[in-house]
């Protein structure tokens, strides 16, 4: 990217979402209640945007996203806006927070690009670093949602690789050159058969795609199914680690891992700041296993930050950053 | 043969409900507020299964966070910590973290039995509780007891627990051990799963009994230990994975135990196939000799929407009728 050059060492980076910013929470509001269209929809949440670069460069984030600020769900944005999803009801998602879980009421199909306007935006404020393409995947697609159409559980995912792979296409075509798939449910379901679905999956949304290729998942038992992971067609794995402890280092080693990491330092789930020793200590302890080097080391959070207060996000990374600098004179 | 039907446990919460525990809170109503609005909601929810034709129905544990909640919150020793994803669902509770054995603050069953067993009649009146292998399993135990001894101590209050409920007039306790039914779960597990599940049994008085498994299909060796519970009855699940749970019990059956057969899909909205799913209860049921057989959902109804759990009751009781109406033509035609 000109203009920046991001550190060889420990690059800084995030999972996608952040605090939603009232302008955001306002026109997401709105939208829902048919009062605006999508258009003025996405305008309207620009200036969100806006504030979430700016947080990321306050804190020194050096590869960023548009904190998926026009989302209000990681599967129900989507839904809305592919052919095939009808709407969904509320259910739980833990203590009293509930999402709209959508239903696949036909074949699902890509009808225009629907992420691509704000990560344009954010390419466009960013001052030089580049703007990470996140999409949620289709294994998480399926599993987070009903379906009464398909049946069959892998056709209704390869179906859906394929409308990812048509989005992504587009923001690669528009200069994206870090695409992330994220595929939180994978942990859900640690079966081989389940991983092995996703790989197939991935094959579709990833093969000759010119970009670096990430997928993300987090919690739950992904030991189970490393053994069956590790040659998934992604340059990165970003995976959560603080929250569980760093539990899965141990299992990276054993199974020689050997792409990229992006590594998981901040808890999403606490509202508790960690200190820059603290993630410091974190970095230590990869570097000490020696599982992979500096330069294939992305330090990140465990996931989006969406549940944060928007000061608690920016804390949280300006030390993740602090701590990476830090780490850069060390290892 | 008696066919029985009962849902597995929490009804999904309503618009209302969701709208009051909000504002609850947010400290813009008061408890005595929400528990109006909770009673209202729970005798309708008790109300859908009674009118279902269900024989044992529960009070949707409507107010229940997650399965350890109101434990973690009535006992001493042990609070509610950061989220853990619940299994393989898009849902999350949150870690009881045992600082030493839990000692009993107050009853969580036994009050809510006396509010709404007289509202279940005909029907009997379930209390549902956690395991106390899995509640174990599932915490963080920073108690200074090994997990065994962690065990026990969580059965001895869930023992309290199914006394004060039965006398208070509960029908039927369900002990829920999810965590026996995932692959990687212990024979250890298992024997310490079984003794403990038969004390609470032993504790219920009159009451029947029910060990739940769910969310997957026991390995043999673990189911086979489970068998030498005390409890009356034993459910599977029978829709997460058809083919691995018949040939279970093709080749363990119920080890004398009461079948309770989880077949109406509590994770999906579609409408269960009746049909199917009374094949799939007759293939279960093929070389079982016992008297009397429940009809279950896969798991709780509270993974799906509010106007689903309630259509899922209404299916469990139709499938239910179709079940004991054609093992009663069947016994009709043997007679004949």
């Amino acid at each position: 990217m000109a203009g920046y050059t991001i550190p060889t060492k420990f690059p800084t980076t995030i999972v996608g979402s952040y605090p939603k910013m009232p302008q955001a929470e306002e026109a997401i509001k709105r939208r829902k209640s048919g009062e605006i269209g999508e258009e003025e929809f996405l305008e309207l949440v620009k200036p969100a945007v806006r504030e979430v670069v700016n947080d990321y460069l306050w804190a020194g984030v050096d590869i960023i996203s548009d904190g998926e600020q026009a989302r209000d769900d990681m599967v129900v944005y989507f839904a809305e806006r592919l052919k095939g999803y009808g709407r969904g009801d509320w259910v739980r998602v833990f203590d009293n927070v509930y999402f709209k879980k959508p239903i696949v009421t036909g074949k699902v199909e890509w009808l225009r690009p629907m992420i691509l306007d704000h990560w344009e935006y954010a390419t466009s404020i960013n001052m030089g670093r580049p703007v990470k393409a996140i999409i949620t995947g289709p294994y998480t697609m399926v599993e987070w949602s009903f379906d009464i159409h398909y049946g069959d559980r892998r056709e209704l995912v390869l179906d859906l690789a394929r409308v990812i792979r048509r989005e992504l296409e587009e923001l690669v075509r528009r200069g994206a050159k870090y695409v992330q798939v994220d595929e939180p449910a994978l942990s859900t379901r640690p079966w081989r058969e389940d991983a092995e679905l996703l790989k197939e999956a991935l094959d579709i949304v990833f093969k000759g795609l010119d970009a670096k290729r990430i997928v993300h998942i987090c919690f739950g038992r992904l030991e189970r199914v490393m053994p069956y992971i590790l040659d998934y067609p992604v340059d990165q794995f970003d995976l959560e680690m603080k929250n569980s402890n760093f539990r899965l280092l141990p299992y990276l080693k054993e199974y020689g891992y050997n792409k990229e990491l992006g590594f998981g330092v901040v808890d999403v789930h606490t509202h508790q700041v960690e200190s820059v020793k603290e993630i410091e200590e974190a970095i230590d302890k990869l570097m000490k296993m020696d599982i992979v080097g500096p330069e294939k080391t992305y330090i990140k959070p465990d996931c989006g930050l969406k549940r944060q207060q928007r000061e608690t996000a920016r804390l949280k990374l300006k030390n993740m950053v602090e701590a990476a600098k830090k780490a850069r004179e060390k290892w | 043969m008696r066919v029985w039907a009962s849902t597995l446990g929490g009804f999904a919460r309503s618009r209302l409900v969701r709208r009051v525990l909000r504002d609850y809170e947010l400290g813009l109503m008061s408890y005595g507020d929400v528990e109006k609005v909770l009673l209202e909601a729970s005798s309708a929810v008790i109300g859908v299964q009674v009118a279902s034709g269900l024989a044992y129905v529960n009070d949707g544990m409507l107010d229940w966070h997650d399965i350890f909640r109101p434990f973690v919150e009535s006992w001493r020793n042990v609070t509610p910590t950061g989220l853990l994803r619940f299994f393989d669902n898009n849902f999350f509770y949150r870690i009881p973290r045992f600082t030493g054995l839990p000692e009993p603050s107050r009853l969580v069953w036994a009050p809510r039995v006396r509010k709404f067993a007289p509202i279940a009649e005909p029907s009997g009146f379930k209390v549902v509780l956690p395991g106390p292998v899995t509640f174990a399993l599932m915490s963080s135990n920073e108690s200074g007891y090994s997990l065994e001894e962690l065990s026990e101590a969580i059965a001895k209050l869930l023992a309290g627990e199914a006394r004060a409920a039965v006398e208070a007039g509960a029908s039927m306790v369900q002990i829920d051990e999810p965590t026996l039914a995932d692959p990687e779960a212990s024979r250890d597990s298992a024997v310490l799963a079984a003794e403990l599940s038969s004390r609470i049994a032993s504790a219920s008085g009159p009451a029947k009994t029910l060990l739940a498994l769910y969310f997957d299909v026991p390995r043999a060796d673990v189911y086979e230990e489970l068998l030498n519970s005390k409890v009356q009855c034993l459910s599977l699940d029978l829709i997460d994975a058809p083919e691995r749970a018949l040939k279970l019990l093709a080749s363990k059956g119920f080890g004398g135990h009461c079948a309770v057969l989880g077949l109406v899909n509590s994770r999906a909205v579609h409408d269960d196939p009746i049909d199917r799913l009374s094949s799939i209860a007759e293939e279960a049921l093929k070389d079982y000799g016992g008297e009397e057989a429940g009809l279950t959902t896969s798991t709780w109804l509270d993974l799906i929407p509010y106007d689903y759990s309630v259509r899922k009751a209404r299916i469990l009781g139709l499938l239910a009728e179709k079940l004991a109406y054609s093992r009663a033509w069947e016994l009709v035609w043997r007679a004949g």
